[in-house]
């Protein structure tokens, strides 16, 4: 026959283990890209002309941030094309912001100088900001409208979201 | 019906098979730097793997299952 106290022990193990599991299940949020309709949180990065850029600068202005990495082969294969994009729609109030994720940024820099974009690109060294944007797809491609509000949030890249890209970002340049 | 001395612990064992897959350890998508490493892969060339990969599936029989897919024909 189990002792009283044995018994207690085995309870109180339980009930700890149990808690300990609740703890690690809730505590960390799951992350999401954030949704259509909410405020783009703000950040700032050092950019590839050295200059350190703040998204909230660019209000008033059609915002695309595409998150990047040397290491993705969609985003190689995407990068020129929003490249295209960029120079298409610069004039008209357009700014494209590439956020490379890459852990030494001398790959991030050569990717970008290689693939020939002329477009922004800033560094995320400390992944911060991909944590901000709970990135969780890459590449992630986020619309924002002139308000500084999410309009469109793209995940991955296939061939042909360039087109769809353009659509949206004409419609957002009209409003 | 008195319940059994090994219940919190049963309790528990169910509690974490449950929730196992729900913690977050997961490598995100932006952190797969080393993980998207050529050195990572088990072949140098992915093109010749593919090829000899297709050419053990047709002569040993069994097809499916691995990376390689067929013209469509029907006929390995």
């Amino acid at each position: 026959m189990i002792a009283r106290y044995q018994l207690f022990t085995l309870n109180a193990v339980a009930a700890a283990g149990l808690i300990l599991l609740g703890v690690l299940t809730v505590s960390p949020a799951r992350a999401a890209l954030p949704p259509v309709g909410q405020a783009a949180p703000n950040f700032t990065l050092k950019s590839d002309s050295g200059k350190n850029l703040r998204l909230s600068e660019f209000r008033g202005q059609v915002v695309l941030i595409n998150f990047w990495a040397s290491w993705c082969g969609p985003c190689r294969q995407e990068m020129p094309l929003l490249g295209k994009l960029y120079d298409q729609y610069r004039n008209a109030g357009f700014v494209l912001l590439g956020v490379g994720v890459d852990e030494n940024t001398e790959n991030g820099r050569a990717m970008s100088r290689r693939l020939g974009v002329r477009f922004p690109i800033l560094f995320d060294r400390e992944q911060q900001v991909s944590q901000l944007y709970g990135v969780d797809a890459m590449p992630a491609t986020l619309l924002i409208d002139r308000d500084g509000t999410v309009r469109y949030v793209h995940r991955g890249y296939k061939p042909g979201y360039e087109q769809t890209y353009q659509s949206q970002i004409r419609e957002l340049l009209k409003q | 019906m008195k319940p059994g001395v090994f219940t919190p612990m049963v309790v528990l064992l169910a509690a974490t098979l449950a929730t196992g897959c729900a913690t977050e350890p997961w490598v995100k998508p932006y952190e797969r730097e080393h993980l998207a490493d050529p050195l990572m892969s088990f072949v140098r060339d992915p093109i010749s793997a593919q090829h000899r990969e297709h050419v053990q599936d047709v002569r040993e029989g069994a097809r499916g299952a691995g990376t390689v897919q067929g013209g469509g024909c029907g006929c390995n």
